[in-house]
């Protein structure tokens, strides 16, 4: 079994990477960390980077997870081969451009980019937004799913994923504590779905709203408050379509033992409980 | 000096009774407690009223005092600041289901009932819908000149104190709830808000998202409020008065000095929220002069 840690960064490919730099920065409220000449690297905490923008196709993205061991990463890499996953090393300077000591890359039964990394690098400097949005990190994502069952055991049976809670047959995954860190949405394409950070309190939620809803930034869904997770909500749009979510008061699943997923609607109530509407595509009918 | 205990209901007389009554059930979710011809009054909690609409030629704030003695003590301590005041008739008790009463005007021209054994209900608040009401809990006031209006309150009641400022807006508390009345400088007077509590910050998003359904125009929220730290969403009412929602706010320590924040939507809303609130907006216009 791949025993995944924690998700460590996305990278999104852009054709317009001054404007996905500046919306990550000034809206967003992300910390540049580095740049090099066709990338940005950016912080959102205690991590050197979580979200990578660099110069290429907008359908080229990757979802990166943490491994605790180099053997972790050779039992993964020979587990993928022997189910006809392509598996491939990342070379020493690829390496050295996600500022990791080693990864493997493959696709999930979608076809979704997936990098299984091994010493993710910590930064001594903590994080300090470009805005006060109340970033405490980068914390799930979304993941397309073309076939829900599918990938739900890819995850769970493969990887060490459980199932915390369905919406409908999107099924959102825990790999600890935390309610969910992976979220799988049915849909037509491979690629990730939605980004997640989470913030101090619902009171940041809800600044930013205002915030970013000032700045024309398109809102998809909230300020809400998830029925699953009991996380307060805000979707909205960035650059290349891509949504962004922030969330605050995410739940804890302690005793893995005592506790049972459930099964919500897959309407605007399963997503909401105080009545929001989502205008995400992958979370409407 | 008299003690105040409690705030008990606000009379209003609205243009359209069944529009006011409709919107007291279906918009704010109150229960339907008396109605004739000409009046109606809802529950929101205890009280066996905190919402009238009736005939009455001004509108009305109506507190709790707990002895017809300390009736005769506030009548004479206001008649001494020049204020209008009067006794209720048996009628105007009966009709307000109180033991005794006096009322006055302030120096703005608003009227405040002071009443003896308000009636409580023996049955529990049943809500026409689900809004989530714990009960009545503050009221905002317009006052045309808020310095001498204040000084009824500080110098007549021993125990109103007033608790922030919000530029020159003022909360006015007597217990341990952040204030139960506020006011703020208006070229008029009148009730300007009626805020009802509700559980908690789902429930007041709940029915943000309720209110645009029935297309009930929110004119300020939902935000947090600096100074007493309430969530609030504010929306408009009948007889041109408005309604809140608002959820958690602090409770007053012993210790607490009355605070200054700044005018203007900046002082009244930490989330930034879009105000169209005349006399909220105005505050922020009377700093810029």
């Amino acid at each position: 079994m791949i025993k995944l840690q924690d998700v460590s960064y996305v990278r999104l490919g852009t054709a317009d990477l001054e404007g996905a730099t500046n919306f990550a920065t000034e809206y967003l409220g992300l910390e540049v960390s580095h740049r090099s000449k066709d990338a940005v690297y950016l912080k959102s905490d205690q991590r050197e980077h979580t979200l990578c923008y660099f110069a290429g196709s907008p359908a080229d993205q990757t979802a990166a997870f943490e491994v605790s061991e180099q053997s972790d990463l050779d039992a993964a890499a020979a587990e993928l081969e022997k189910l006809g996953h392509r598996v491939r090393l990342g070379t020493a300077k690829e390496a050295e451009l996600r500022q990791v000591r080693n990864f493997i890359a493959f696709q999930d039964p979608t076809g979704n980019n997936i990098e299984l990394v091994w010493r993710p690098a910590m930064s001594s400097r903590r994080y300090h937004g470009e805005r006060d949005a109340g970033i405490t990190g980068f914390s799930h994502i979304g993941l397309c799913t073309t076939d829900a069952p599918r990938d739900e055991e890819f995850w769970t049976k493969v990887c060490n994923a459980r199932v915390s809670d369905r919406i409908g047959d999107a099924a959102l995954l825990r790999i600890d504590e935390v309610h969910h860190t992976i979220a799988l949405f049915p849909t037509t394409r491979a690629g990730i779905q939605h980004i997640n950070h989470q913030v101090e309190s619902g009171d940041d939620v809800m600044r930013s709203f205002k915030f970013l809803s000032d700045r024309q930034v398109p809102m998809v869904f909230g300020p809400g408050r998830h029925p699953t997770s009991s996380a307060k909500f805000l979707y909205f749009e960035g650059p290349d379509g891509m949504v962004f979510e922030y969330s605050s008061g995410v739940r804890e699943i302690a005793d893995e033992l005592l506790y049972r997923e459930r099964q919500l609607p897959f309407e605007p109530k399963g997503f909401c409980e105080w009545g929001a509407k989502p205008e995400i595509k992958e979370f409407r009918n | 000096m008299v003690e105040l205990e409690q705030l008990r209901f606000v009379r209003l007389r609205p243009n359209d009774l069944a529009q006011a009554a409709d919107f007291a059930t279906r918009v704010l979710g109150l229960e339907p407690v008396d109605r004739t011809p000409e009046t109606a009054t809802f529950r929101s909690d205890y009280r066996d009223y905190t919402l009238a609409f009736g005939q009455d030629r001004v509108p009305s704030v109506g507190l709790e005092v707990r002895y017809s003695s300390d009736l005769d003590a506030a009548q004479k301590a206001l008649g001494q600041l020049g204020l209008k005041t009067g006794r209720g008739s048996t009628e105007d008790c009966a009709l307000r289901k109180v033991k005794d009463m006096i009322w006055f005007t302030d120096f703005s021209g608003n009227r405040f009932e002071l009443v003896v054994r308000p009636l409580n209900t023996g049955w529990r608040y049943f809500p026409s819908r689900d809004a989530g009401i714990r009960g009545l809990t503050d009221v905002l006031i317009r006052s045309t000149n808020i310095e001498k209006d204040l000084s009824i309150w500080t110098g007549v009641f021993n125990n109103a104190k007033v608790r922030d400022w919000a530029g020159d807006a003022a909360y006015l508390g007597f217990d341990d709830a952040h204030h139960r009345l506020a006011f703020f400088p208006a070229d008029k007077p009148g009730i300007l808000a009626v805020e009802y509590a509700v559980e908690d910050v789902n429930l007041l998003m709940r029915n943000h998202y309720v209110l645009r359904d029935l297309q009930v125009p929110v004119v300020h929220g939902p935000g947090r409020r600096p100074a007493s730290d309430q969530l609030f969403l504010t929306f408009a009412g009948p007889a041109d008065v408005l309604f809140s929602f608002v959820a958690e706010g602090a409770n007053i320590s012993p210790a607490h000095q009355p605070r200054q924040f700044p005018a203007g939507p900046e002082g009244l809303c930490g989330w930034g929220s879009d105000c169209r609130v005349t006399e909220f907006n105005a505050l922020a216009k009377g700093r810029d002069r």
